[in-house]
């Protein structure tokens, strides 16, 4: 009990006992709470609970609300009214665990799931018709967390609504997310209080077993629950709309988190010849996933052909699994075929972008080129010709330059990509949000396969990923590809503008190459989950400075972005 | 001259058309002065007792110039041997052999991309590849049938192949087609023992120029014995062959039940061979009940006999009890060795009317032809062929003497020199007739 309260309850209420000074039990833990110590007294939730109180405060007859606890209050059994008044989406750690209280209103908690790193993830539904979700606690063995509702995502429950006998649109689900600190380690999991508090200060306080996964199965988990999420209105938009509130940065945080510790240390073997006398002209970096036959394809398809020789190949997985199978059949290629290569392997999925980064680190040649497993050569002799563009095209047209890729069927499928911004419109709390979502375009997709336009050489918003070819000190002064995107989807377009910013634009060059498109990889659940993170966030990035800079449309104003003399449109 | 020649299976060790024939060139080539055979058969790991602890490739029951392969990690869907310490075993045997040509027959069990490294380690060889079927052209075993309902198909496309394995997107279809030929690529001579097959590969993409017909042959297993003894009735027809289903000895069941049906029975037929389990359970179950309720039927009024497997020794007895061949193979037959067979006992044969039969069989002349898998056609034939008077004398006395190992080995030594192959074939193989 603090000095104050000692003061007070002297000055006041002399019939109150006074407990004797000194240490109590918890009195060191700052984050402790009491209701008798001013720091964790909720001053507002106290008066809004008592109106007369407020009323006596408002017409000076006393104070404060804390005061007329203390000397009237606690022996009264006025309701404190508190509410969480924790700083938000921060771990806080107790002796001990809250009292829950009282339920007022209907709930649930369906999962509670915490990783070793302090993250936790929750979902549930709640009757918060009335009154909206303000913010979750949930307080576990030695610990406890509170989410701002803020940071929430509402989902649409239509059990939940079956269980109320409420048919109505609203989103009684609910859910939460929080990245856990670096360095923390939480090894305390089990029962758990779980209170869901209202704006109003209404409460359902329920108990929860707390599960504990590891960050990789917490991250599928999440993004999985995010993929299979209803929600009111389109789903397409309200999902990515969702990440506003706090959400998407905190999956972000985690993502990254797993990244960086799982290209911290990779598994590295080289097979086939040594690199020849002047280097090689290009490293041919192939990110995998999923699927190992790609290695041996291409290695058959790639060697033999003209120039290539040149070239080596690095190909690194996301697929820890295919670890062993890559080894072997790398081996078994470059004994049958002759080619050197590279065979990287994380320990997990990093993603796209920092897989490709990780492997570009151990490329042997001033050029990495971005190739997709599911990339081919249709131009026989395009190892050759590559050579010869980068050694004699001016260099602002070859730092960073893509081809026009084909489909299967013949058809054109991608011949530069561009932007466009989709204005979608989302009822939130009775007021319409309109929402700028960047979509990317592909130049040409499914066009007869010797379009003229889609074949020159130009300068274009962006080149796919599929393909990309960039000089490599140009690469590493972008930073590589943002490795902030889920799994993978944007970040060439990322790196793209990132490179136009720098003051080049990626080039469009009249090589050609089959890229069976998506079907280099195996796509999960999670993956869906990734993308509407991964449009939030470059959406959020990059809408603004899209719009602002002429990079919009088929035809952008941007003054780099403007065909070269001699192109026939 | 060494000419290493690369079998699937040793026939031996499993009965075969492709590694039947290889054999015969492989003991063709042992006695052909200045050429120094060496053969290389692939084994599948069931043989177990075969595979010697730390050994890729090994000798093979004391046989001279004879080895194993011993094939394991072979990937079914590309076809490629996966297991580098084999690629590293075949590389040091190639350069133990360092032979001058290199003749694969089939690639199943060894893959591919031996190709590819056989070229690699041996730049100057040349390399030739006999087709034995469609392997490379059509995932479906290489039937070319199609899998939704069992019809001939003509052609492959990335779209009809996703048809036939839905849960295959075509572009794996287009990733197949490049990658078979990438590694066919590399091959300097293509043969075919029939040339319908040119017609298939040539669709598909591989040059002519590459393609030569080099025909199938063997040593004579009648031993003279080709005179059969007057009948009035030339009414004994005899199935020799796989009891698969795209052999068509069901078709033959079906028209045997339709001619019974009609009242007419003044015939039999013998069954030779084996093999029903690896018939398709819907066939098996067809062929398992037909047999059951012949053998419960009086034996006057019996008209199908199953006398099993044989062996090639055993041909001249098999054959004595017949008077026609009757080979009813639903799919593009590629050269039917059964036929040539046949043909040294002076057996007409009564056969489909595409692929491999349809070519080599002179309807009218040398035998009969049927509409392929059409089962009221082919009692129709049997019919025919059971109550004509003279058709059989006729049609016996047309045969000619079917292609003998001299001449298929004259052909490939033909192509391995550099030449079509064809000099010493034209002579002695009739040009494909149809009706």
């Amino acid at each position: 009990m603090s000095d104050e309260v000692l003061r007070i309850l002297a000055e006041g209420v002399g019939a109150f006992a006074v407990e004797p000074a000194g240490p109590r039990p918890g009195a060191a833990d700052p984050d402790a709470y009491d209701p008798l110590d001013p720091g964790t007294f909720d001053e507002a939730a106290y008066l809004r609970a008592n109106p007369d109180v407020a009323a006596s405060v408002a017409r000076g007859e006393i104070d404060s609300g804390y005061r007329h606890f203390l000397v009237h209050g606690f022996r009264e059994g006025r309701p404190t009214g508190r509410t969480p008044i924790e700083p938000r989406n921060r771990l806080l750690r107790a002796p001990g665990a809250a009292a829950a209280p009282t339920a007022e209103v209907a709930g649930s908690c369906d999962a509670l799931i915490a990783g070793p790193d302090g993250s936790v993830m929750i979902v549930g539904w709640v009757d918060d018709a009335a009154s909206p979700l303000e913010s979750i606690r949930v307080t576990g063995p030695c610990w406890r967390l509170v989410l701002d509702g803020a940071s929430l995502i509402r989902i649409r429950r239509q059990d939940a609504e079956a269980a109320l006998g409420r048919p109505v649109a609203h989103a009684y689900g609910f859910l939460g997310f929080v990245a856990g600190e670096p360095g923390a380690v939480l090894s305390e999991f089990g029962p758990c209080g779980v209170e869901l508090w209202m704006a109003n200060g209404g409460c359902v306080s329920l108990r929860a077993d707390c599960r504990m996964q590891g960050e990789v199965a917490l991250r599928e988990a999440l993004l999985a629950t995010l993929a299979h999420a209803d929600f009111l209105g389109n789903p397409g938009i309200e999902r990515v709309a969702a990440m506003e509130g706090g959400f998407g940065a905190q999956v972000v945080r985690l993502n990254r988190s797993i990244t960086d510790r799982l290209v911290a240390a990779p598994y590295l073997e080289r097979f086939g010849p040594p690199p020849r006398a002047g280097g090689f002209r290009g490293s041919i970096v192939v990110c995998l996933y999923g699927k190992a036959e790609f290695l041996a394809v291409q290695n058959a398809l790639y060697a033999g052909l003209p120039g290539i020789e040149d070239y080596e190949f690095v190909y690194v997985s996301n697929s820890p699994e295919l670890g062993e199978t890559l080894l072997r059949d790398a081996r078994g290629g470059s004994r049958t075929h002759g080619i050197a290569q590279t065979v990287m392997v994380l320990a997990g999925n990093a993603g796209f972008g920092a897989a490709n980064n990780a492997a570009a680190r151990a490329a042997r040649s001033g050029r990495v080129m971005i190739v997709n497993p599911d990339v081919f050569p249709l131009d026989a002799d395009w190892a050759a010709r590559h050579s010869a563009l980068v050694a004699e095209a001016p260099a602002e047209r070859t730092r960073i330059f893509g081809v026009p890729l084909y489909y299967d069927d013949g058809s054109l499928m991608h011949g530069g990509m561009h932007f466009e911004i989709d204005h979608a419109l989302s009822l939130v709390e009775g007021a319409f949000h309109r929402r700028a979502l960047v979509r990317v375009e592909h130049y040409g997709k499914g066009a007869p396969p010797g379009t003229a336009r889609y074949l020159q050489g130009r300068p274009v918003p962006a080149v796919t990923g599929a393909f990309i070819s960039a000089d490599r000190d140009w690469y590493e002064r972008l930073g590589g590809f943002t490795e902030d995107f889920v799994f993978g989807h944007y970040e060439d377009a990322d790196l793209c503008l990132k490179s136009i910013e720098a003051g080049t634009a990626p080039w469009m060059h009249p090589l050609r190459l089959w890229h069976l498109e998506g079907k280099g990889s195996t796509r999960l659940p999670a993956h869906e989950g990734g993308s509407a993170v991964n449009r939030w966030l470059f959406s959020s990035r990059w809408a603004a400075r899209l719009e602002a800079q002429g990079l919009l449309g088929a035809y952008p104003s941007h003054p780099l972005l403007q065909p070269p003399d001699g192109f026939d449109a | 001259m060494k000419v290493l020649l690369v079998s699937l299976f040793h026939p031996e060790l499993v009965r075969g058309g492709a590694q039947q024939v290889c054999y015969e060139l492989f003991e063709g080539l042992k006695a052909t002065p200045g050429v120094e055979p060496v053969l290389l058969a692939a084994v599948e790991p069931r043989f177990a007792a075969l595979y010697k602890a730390g050994a890729r490739i090994t000798g093979f029951d004391n046989r001279p110039d004879e080895y194993l392969f011993l094939s394991r990690g072979y990937d079914y869907w590309w076809h490629r041997c996966t297991d580098p310490l084999l690629l590293e075993a075949y590389v040091e045997f190639l350069e133990m052999v360092r032979p001058d040509v290199v003749h694969f027959h089939h690639f199943l069990l060894f893959g591919v991309n031996l190709f590819s490294l056989t070229r690699r380690i041996l730049p100057e060889a040349r390399l030739v590849f006999t087709f034995h079927e469609f392997l490379s052209i059509c995932a479906a075993d290489g039937q070319m049938l199609r899998r939704t309902d069992g019809a001939l198909c003509t052609r492959a496309s990335n779209v009809r192949c996703h048809q036939c394995f839905p849960d295959q997107g075509p572009e794996q279809f287009f990733m197949r087609e490049m990658w078979m030929k990438r590694h066919l690529s590399v091959i300097d001579a293509f043969t075919t023992p029939s040339r319908f097959m040119q017609e298939h590969y040539a669709g598909w993409g591989i040059e002519r120029a590459r393609m030569h017909h080099v025909t199938n042959g063997q040593r004579d297993y009648s031993g003279g014995r080709t005179r059969l003894a007057p009948r009035a009735r030339r009414n004994r027809f005899g199935f020799f062959g796989q009891l698969v289903d795209n052999k068509g000895v069901w078709l033959l069941l079906r028209a045997v039940a339709l001619l019974r049906a009609e009242g007419f029975t003044d015939f039999s037929v013998e069954i030779n061979g084996d093999n029903l389990i690896y018939a398709s359970e819907a066939r098996r179950r067809e062929i398992e009940e037909f047999l059951a309720a012949e053998e419960a039927l009086p034996l006057e009024e019996r008209i199908v006999q199953m006398n099993g497997s044989y062996q090639v020794d055993q041909l001249g007895q098999r054959m004595g009890r017949v008077d026609w061949c009757v080979v009813p193979s639903t799919w593009w037959e590629i050269f039917g060795l059964v036929i040539s067979e046949a043909w040294m006992f002076r057996r007409p044969v009564i056969a489909s009317d595409i692929g491999g039969p349809g070519e080599r069989i002179r309807h009218e002349v040398d035998g009969l032809h049927f509409d392929v898998g059409d089962a009221r056609s082919l009692a129709d034939a049997l019919r025919r062929a059971a109550t004509e008077e003279g058709l059989w004398e006729r049609l016996s006395a047309g045969i000619t003497a079917p292609a003998g190992r001299e001449v298929m080995v004259g052909g490939f030594l033909d192509l391995y020199r550099g030449g079509s192959g064809a000099v010493a074939v034209a002579a002695a193989v009739a040009a494909p007739r149809r009706r």
